[in-house]
């Protein structure tokens, strides 16, 4: 005699296996991005024997940094560097026409001065707000802001011109002088 | 009356397979992307900026890292680290010679020193490592921070 056996056979839908699969490759790809480095960029003068050049005091803007962390800007002790940006921008492009300030924008030099004994944290961040001032600047020159001329694509053609328009006449000149020996 | 039978031919394509072409893929893309070796001799916080520019040309970046070591038999003072490896002031020029060798011809004086240095480190040190980059012509120096 046989027996007839109740087969039920239990299968699970591998349909959606691609799906759960798909979710985790989309998942990876959109959680892994490829940074690029970012940081601030300054050329460093060749190593030659320095040359004695007059620069006028008026074009210098000075920043000292002492090894207490403590700032001196243009003679002055600061504690908080809030408004030195526009400090920094009135100085070289002096639209006022002061004979305190830089005489013109290609002229003027921001010389940033750093002893041994100073962090430096505290050198980034006026490295740094520097640089915003002189990024500032060029993106007034084009009419847009300092983040969005920093995100100007130079391999475009229209990019770079904006980009070269707006360093023109206008260079960075970033003085980081030597510390003292000891 | 006879009516004729109908065949229904169900053509379907399995779907089973599916998941094993997309496991292949993922497999794919995560083999392909290489993982960045990072440096770990050397412990570090970097400092953070707002007006970063970023490097187009990400074969040009060398990197030198200034920490505290991580194994304290090592010292205590702020160290050089290059390559994974702890090297002295004076071998800064070895290393940029070495690291110009491995740039094309025509790149070779564009290299970009990236210096990632820990928040806490006396300027003094930085600008020795800078006098010892002038000296071997490796006059470009990216400070990586982190975006403020």
């Amino acid at each position: 005699m046989r027996i007839k056996k109740n087969r039920s056979e239990v299968t699970v839908s591998a349909g959606s296996m691609a799906d759960i699969a798909f979710l985790l490759l989309i998942f990876f790809l959109v959680a892994t991005t490829l940074s690029k480095d970012k940081g601030l960029m300054i050329q460093l003068p060749p190593d030659m024997p320095p040359t004695k050049t007059r620069i006028i005091d008026r074009n210098l803007f000075k920043i000292h940094i002492n090894s207490a962390n403590k700032f001196l800007i243009e003679n002055e002790v600061r504690t908080n560097l809030e408004g030195l940006v526009d400090e920094m921008k009135e100085f070289v492009l002096n639209p006022s026409n002061s004979s305190s300030l830089a005489e013109n924008p290609e002229k003027a030099i921001i010389s940033i001065k750093t002893q041994r004994g100073t962090t430096y944290s505290y050198f980034i961040e006026i490295l740094d707000l520097v640089k915003e001032a002189y990024y500032q600047m060029y993106g007034e020159k084009l009419g847009i802001t300092s983040d969005q001329f920093r995100a100007l694509d130079r391999d475009n053609p229209t990019e770079m011109e904006m980009y070269q328009f707006a360093r023109s006449g206008l260079p960075m000149n970033i003085s980081i002088a030597e510390p003292n020996k000891k | 009356m006879n009516f004729r039978k109908k065949t229904i031919a169900k053509s379907e394509i399995s779907t089973a397979s599916m998941p094993d072409i997309v496991f292949l893929l993922l497999f794919f893309f995560m083999v392909s992307a290489t993982m960045k070796k990072q440096d770990d001799q050397v412990k570090l916080k970097t400092p953070e900026a707002h007006a970063l520019t970023e490097v187009q040309k990400q074969f040009l970046i060398k990197e030198l890292h200034v920490g505290k070591p991580k194994n304290s038999s090592l010292g205590i003072g702020y160290k050089i680290s290059a390559e994974n490896k702890m090297i002295q002031l004076s071998e800064i020029g070895h290393w940029v010679e070495t690291q110009r060798a491995t740039l094309d011809e025509t790149y070779k004086d564009q290299m970009i020193v990236l210096l990632r240095a820990d928040e806490n480190v006396d300027m003094g040190f930085i600008t020795d490592i800078q006098q010892e980059l002038r000296k071997y012509k490796a006059r470009k120096i990216l400070y990586r921070t982190l975006e403020k």
